[in-house]
């Protein structure tokens, strides 16, 4: 499937990752799957609630904002479609960590953040047999959106 | 029937269904049903082994099912179960650091207050049998990563006092003092066949303090042992304290 991304939420999540360095930055991506591209809309910018020890290596959102995130979506008209989190000083590809955490069907952008600066952006979706992720197209689109962020 | 209400993930392996009504009179017995009408969903809920993946959590109306009686939590007609996924990911290995995980303090407790008695027992009947028996499940408790008399206190769980103490915790700490409370039970048990009495019933009322130190002092001197090993880096120890805690005492915040 295709992720389709106005640029100036990629700026946001890029700056997130930057801004969260050397910590790993995370979020929630709204938007609405329409025929059969992924089309984010929004995004819900979430504390790393890991031990401080590790955020460096590490990101978590706790189930309660995720069910209160879920429930703001639907109220706005979308859904959660993706995580994003960025990789300080790692590449953009998912790690065995992010597999055995991974959930089926969601987009996981992740950012690589190299020395404070952003990288490259990748978008990976876990296969049905949970054996590995398959990275997706990430297009990034330049006209104006409805975006919303918090 | 209840309903079980699915995160968008979810969704498409039960029709793109955003709720499902299921049969079943607890969480276990829906979720398992559930699974049942929908095989496609169980990879995504259940392990190899058969357990819920740590990233599914359930809520009861409004409340995580591991602060009532987890899965064994019965559940009525008009009920709603609600799936909510935990989010994690990062950048190394499995083997490296997991996140915060509820533990049930209760289930910690229980497994305590029958290791202080079993043992004192064991010291005024004189009994290295009885010694060795909860050096054994406190070993097996330890292999299978859980408090040794956790099947006892799910039979108590949710009546009067035993209600769930449920904290974000690391539930290494816990199984790495357990671990060694069997180890040092066990050298009681090998002091007293080789007839060193005295030695053998040391070590046996060293377990008994603390254990007590743990249930009536709060401090779980085990569980400090591994955040310590964890500071100085040893392998194996990857969990540091959860934010805001002491090593060793519980953490502060509540599911």
């Amino acid at each position: 499937m295709t992720v389709i991304l106005p640029s100036s939420l990629m700026r946001q999540i890029q700056e997130n990752g930057e801004r969260q360095y050397p910590e790993e930055g995370a979020g929630l991506i709204l938007g609405n799957i329409d025929e059969g591209a992924r089309r984010v809309s929004g995004l819900i910018h979430r504390a790393n609630s890991f031990e401080p020890e590790s955020r460096g290596r590490r990101y978590a959102i706790d189930p309660k904002q995720m069910l209160e995130a879920e429930q703001e979506a639907e109220s706005r008209g979308m859904d959660i479609v993706g995580i994003f989190h960025s990789h300080p000083d790692h590449p953009a590809r998912p790690s065995e960590f992010d597999l055995a955490w991974a959930m089926p069907w969601y987009s996981y952008i992740i950012t690589s953040v190299s020395n404070g600066k952003a990288g490259e952006s990748r978008s990976w979706r876990l296969s049905d047999d949970r054996s590995s992720f398959v990275e997706e197209q990430l297009v990034e689109v330049h006209f104006g959106s409805a975006e919303e962020e918090r | 029937m209840s309903l079980v209400r699915l995160p968008t993930p979810l969704r498409p392996y039960a029709e793109g269904q955003r709720e499902v009504e299921v049969k079943g009179t607890t969480v276990a017995d829906a979720l398992g049903n559930l699974a049942q009408k929908y095989p496609g969903l169980s990879r995504h809920l259940y392990d190899e082994g058969g357990h819920l993946r740590p990233y599914v959590n359930v809520f009861l109306n409004e409340d995580d099912v591991r602060t009532l009686q987890g899965e064994a939590t019965p559940i009525a007609d008009e009920d709603r179960l609600v799936i909510v996924p935990s989010i994690a990911g990062g950048t190394s290995g499995r083997q490296d650091a997991q996140p915060l995980r509820p533990v049930d303090h209760a289930a910690l407790r229980v497994n305590q207050a029958l290791i202080i008695s079993l043992l004192g027992a064991a010291f005024i009947a004189a009994s290295t049998t009885l010694v060795a028996f909860v050096g054994l499940v406190m070993a097996i408790g330890t292999l299978f990563d859980h408090p040794g008399f956790l099947p006892l206190y799910r039979l108590l769980r949710g009546r009067g006092p035993f209600r769930p103490d449920v904290v974000r915790d690391n539930p290494e700490p816990h199984r790495f003092a357990q671990g060694l409370g069997a180890v040092v039970l066990i050298g009681s048990v090998m002091s007293a066949a080789t007839g060193l009495g005295t030695i053998s019933w040391a070590l046996v009322w060293i377990v008994i303090a603390l254990a007590a130190l743990n249930l009536f002092g709060g401090f779980c001197v085990g569980c400090a042992i591994y955040y310590w090993l964890n500071r100085l880096g040893a392998p194996g120890f990857q969990q540091s304290p959860p934010p805001g805690a002491i090593p060793g005492r519980r953490p502060p915040s509540a599911v």
